[in-house]
């Protein structure tokens, strides 16, 4: 088929799809005709409402306009870039290539990578970080606003530059009935890049498309682009902070972009080097990447000390907003705030030191190679802090399931999946084996999707009333956000599994077996393109459809103190503008006590040995509450014979005494006293349940489980299902046993304590 | 106002909210899975030249770079005047061809020769030829096409419940 006229016809439907709706739904919100027709008079006032605003947009300085070119332009990146995606995985739908050609694959695959990682991802961060970081940061705006609108203005050509292919062959397509051939030859020559997004010589020293010079041109214009970007983060960040914005309190995702800023400074400018390099090998006989000369293996360490950095340039503003939008959905502080700073300034330097693990395969020296897969496995370490933190930001918290903390939720759990089978990567001997297969591109897309979008798209839901002044439908956006990682999960996931089973990765032809578990990655594919594009309608939808926000305070965050500095710029806007009465909530409560009494039951007042002791007493005082009360039901068991009582006797075996039943069930009383309820007290803060008799039940359940695999003699039919019921009856009581009785000694020692202080 | 909203939604039915369009997507998702290359199979042998396998012929320079003075005795070697009319097309064609493929249309009996890779020597010169994409046709079910839209037609709908649904109970609720 013709991918050209296919990705460009897609695109163009998908262009004047999001037109129309935009016209449509516009004129739909303005003032309803009387059934007059357009006047000259009127026609001239559009013309010249648009000249305006076409120059309003093509010379704007301010930093929130500037931003929202950013984010507009990475969302059409990104949009084009998925075309990509959905492309190649449509070919994969059947082993032999014979929906799109080998070389079309080869291009779809290096254009969307490109796409995504260069045009999509640091764009739309560099826009939200544009529009909101002055604000959460209380300057005016960018420490220079010129060169801030010139760093932006040099994208749209480096995009042209680096796609120019799809374009040019359209052309020649279009062209060709009407010319001759040689006079069209530039348009036949030209085509889509086709040897992967890391560009390795001597293929792309070799290939003859003089579309990879494009390229080459449109990545370094880029590169020059996001560095100008990063000093001007810099800048602002140290220089145009209000005087109460110290580095003690700055919010979290300004920390992020100052990391990732500070990356973007030592990695682009190399890859500048290394891209000048490789065009002056390719047209005018340098050898830097020739065999003869600095070697093919040089590009790959150039590249890669460019390429891993600008992983963490990726994922680090996500995590940043991850940190910053989280809090406000589970109504607690960030935990370990701190720490996630230190982990982020220690992914920005670790990063520099790791990237000789893409090479693993490359034979370079085996002991340079054990050193990064050392500094490998030891980024984990950061990564794990902010997982750490994020979880325990969650736990018990106050959480409203929005769309945001949906998503927010949902990358925890990619980026946990993502992140570990990672971990294994760093491994040289996995690494060796799993390099050039699937397993690779699953772990990196649970990263770079299951974080990156996930967050771009819930800080687009999480702000969109600040940004429009409008709500979007609220449901559609929940919906969405499950959809987006259902999808993702299965599409990656399903990548992993079958690169663990050895499936190769950049081929367009696979073995036949692989196929159903191919067409389950594209339908995830096909889940994730449509989430995106139920995104895009509500954005574009809700624009003007959308039910006006009425509150200074969309996300009711004053009610735990977290009504940041963007909302309170948001709630004096509103106060200006529309004289709305700064929102009160309801009730106040904040989301960090520092002086509150630790909630664990092994906290408490006195030295830690008196804590330890009374906490013992109590413990072994439910326990054997419980175990009383457990005995009935496994007494009941006995008797009605679905508990065999010489099972009893294999626990005084375990423990090298005699077989005896009796032996057993004295062990089986004095485990029941002292063991469990102190594994009890050990881990009750880390199982579900608000209050303690739930957690008692969930963990006699869980107990439970080993009791019926180590006490089952063979019952089989309606005998199991009694000793299992009977069992798990009985450790029911068990936990309610032990959990009443110990809150109410616990209750009863602190009425004491407080009668005695009183 | 963000917790009228939640009280409204709070109040709907989540299997019609969430469950059917949940369906939905994955019919729509499905369906453009069977669809899309079920179309395709009808109407391909219009579209491109399937079953015409491309190959490549590098210039006597490449050639020359590719294999030094001696070209090793496992490459086999083909007289340009020997090739069948479809291959000499293809060969020429692809001399003239900016990146130096060409599609075999029609018998194509040194297809194996070609798969190996040989050395066609042609006007005194070798040119180093080989099948580059095989280009096999799309086989589809017969009724993998329209199954597919059906699926993507049903799995509108199923996205489209919810207003629908809205609008049943606003309008069940205003007969009562």
């Amino acid at each position: 088929m013709n991918r050209a006229l296919v990705e460009a016809s897609a695109l163009g439907l998908l262009a004047v799809s999001c037109l129309l709706l935009w016209v449509r739904l516009r004129r739909a919100a303005g003032p309803q005709s009387d059934g007059g027709y357009p006047t000259r008079e009127r026609l001239r006032f559009e013309l010249d409402h648009l000249r305006r605003q076409l120059a309003r947009w093509l010379t704007t300085t301010d930093h929130r306009e500037v931003g929202i070119l950013y984010i507009v332009f990475g969302t059409v990146a990104g949009l084009w870039g998925g075309v990509d995606a959905m492309m190649l995985r449509t070919e994969l739908l059947t082993p032999p290539t014979d929906i799109w050609s080998p070389e079309t694959y080869n291009a779809l695959f290096t254009t969307h990578g490109i796409t995504m990682l260069i045009f999509f991802v640091l764009p739309v961060f560099y826009g939200v970080g544009n529009y909101f970081l002055p604000l959460l940061l209380g300057a005016d705006d960018m420490a220079f606003p010129r060169v801030n609108a010139l760093g932006f203005w040099l994208l749209p050509p480096a995009l042209l530059l680096a796609r120019a292919g799809l374009f040019v062959q359209v052309g020649g397509q279009l062209l060709s009935p009407v010319f001759p051939q040689e006079t069209i030859r530039f348009f036949l020559t030209l085509r889509e890049v086709s040897v992967g997004w890391t560009l390795y010589a001597p293929l792309s020293v070799q290939s003859v498309n003089p579309q990879i010079d494009l390229l080459l041109i449109g990545l370094h214009l880029s590169g020059v682009a996001t560095t100008l970007g990063a000093i001007n983060f810099i800048v602002t960040i140290v220089y145009e902070r209000a005087e109460d914005v110290t580095w003690a309190n700055l919010d979290i995702f300004s920390w992020n972009m100052l990391v990732t800023s500070g990356l973007v400074l030592f990695a682009f400018p190399l890859l500048g080097s290394a891209i000048l390099m490789l065009l002056l090998d390719r047209n005018f006989g340098t050898t830097f990447f020739a065999v003869e000369g600095g070697g093919p293996i040089l590009w790959q360490h150039l590249f890669w000390f460019w390429g891993h950095p600008e992983v963490y340039i990726l994922f680090l503003p996500a995590t940043g907003l991850l940190s910053t939008i989280l809090p406000k959905f589970v109504g607690r502080r960030l935990f370990g705030y701190k720490f996630i700073v230190y982990s982020t300034l220690g992914l920005g330097i670790l990063s520099f030191a790791v990237w000789a693990h893409h090479m693993f395969t490359t034979g370079i020296d085996p002991g340079i190679r054990a050193s990064f897969m050392a500094n490998s496995i030891v980024i984990a370490i950061p990564s794990a802090i902010k997982v750490f933190n994020w979880l325990t930001t969650m736990w018990d918290g106050d959480i409203r399931t929005t769309a945001p903390l949906i998503l927010a939720a949902g990358s925890i759990g990619t980026f946990i999946v993502g992140g570990v089978t990672g971990v294994f990567l760093a491994v040289i001997p996995v690494d060796i084996l799993y390099h050039g297969t699937y397993y690779v591109v699953g772990h990196f897309h649970l990263i770079v999707v299951g974080i990156i979008p996930f967050m771009m798209i819930a800080a687009s839901y999480y702000w969109y009333p600040l940004l429009t002044g409008r709500w979007y439908d609220r449901r559609l956006a929940q919906f969405q956000s499950v959809l987006l990682i259902f999808g993702s999960t299965v599409t990656f996931t399903t990548l992993l599994i079958i690169g663990g089973l050895g499936l190769p990765r950049r081929q367009a032809v696979y073995p036949p077996e692989y196929q159903f578990a191919s067409q389950i990655a594209t339908v995830g594919a096909y889940v994730i393109g449509l989430a995106a594009l139920l995104w895009l309608y509500n954005m574009v939808a809700s624009y003007w459809q959308g039910d006006p926000v009425r509150t200074t305070d969309p996300w009711n965050l004053k009610a735990t103190g977290q009504f940041t500095r963007e909302w309170q710029w948001f709630e004096g806007r509103m106060v200006e503008k529309y004289d709305v009465t700064p929102a009160e909530p309801e009730t106040v409560r904040p989301a960090y006590d520092p002086e509150g009494e630790p909630s664990g039951l092994l906290g408490g007042v006195g030295t830690v040995a008196q804590t330890v002791s009374r906490n013992a007493w109590m413990a072994a005082v439910g326990g054997f509450v419980g175990t009383v009360l457990m005995s009935g039901g496994l007494g009941t068991a006995i008797l009605i014979g679905v508990l065999d009582p010489a099972s009893f006797g294999e626990i005084a075996e375990l423990v090298g005494l005699p077989a005896s039943p009796l032996l057993g069930t004295l062990l089986f009383l004095i485990g029941g006293t002292v063991t469990w309820p102190l594994v009890f007290l050990a881990f009750q803060e880390y199982l579900p349940g608000r209050l303690l008799f739930e957690t008692g039940l969930v963990f006699a359940t869980l107990i439970s489980t080993g009791f019926v695999v180590a006490f089952y003699t063979g019952q089989a039919g309606l005998a199991l299902i009694g000793y299992v019921g009977f069992v798990v009856v009985a450790h029911w009581a068990y936990g309610l046993g032990l959990s009443v009785t110990f809150q109410y000694l616990r209750r009863r020692q602190r009425a004491k304590r407080g009668r005695g202080g009183g | 106002m963000a917790a009228e909203a939640d009280d409204e939604a709070d109040s709907e039915s989540a299997l019609f909210t969430y469950g059917v369009p949940f369906v939905g997507v994955l019919l729509v998702a499905v369906g453009i899975a069977a669809a899309v290359p079920g179309a395709y199979a009808l109407i391909q042998e219009d579209l491109t030249p399937c079953g015409a396998p491309s190959i490549a012929v590098e210039s006597p320079e490449e050639t020359d770079r590719r294999f030094g003075d001696a070209p090793p005795p496992t490459v086999d070697r083909l007289d340009f005047a020997a090739l069948a009319p479809a291959e000499q097309a293809a060969f020429e064609a692809a001399l003239d061809d900016p990146i130096g493929e060409a599609h075999v249309e029609g018998a194509f009996p040194n297809a194996e020769t070609f798969r190996d890779g040989t050395l066609v020597t042609y006007e005194g010169e070798h040119y180093y030829a080989t099948v580059v994409a095989e280009n096999p046709c799309f086989q589809a079910a017969p009724l993998q096409f329209p199954l597919g839209v059906f699926a993507i037609a049903l799995g509108i709908v199923g996205i489209l419940t919810p207003p629908a649904y809205r609008r049943l109970v606003a309008l069940e609720t205003g007969l009562e």
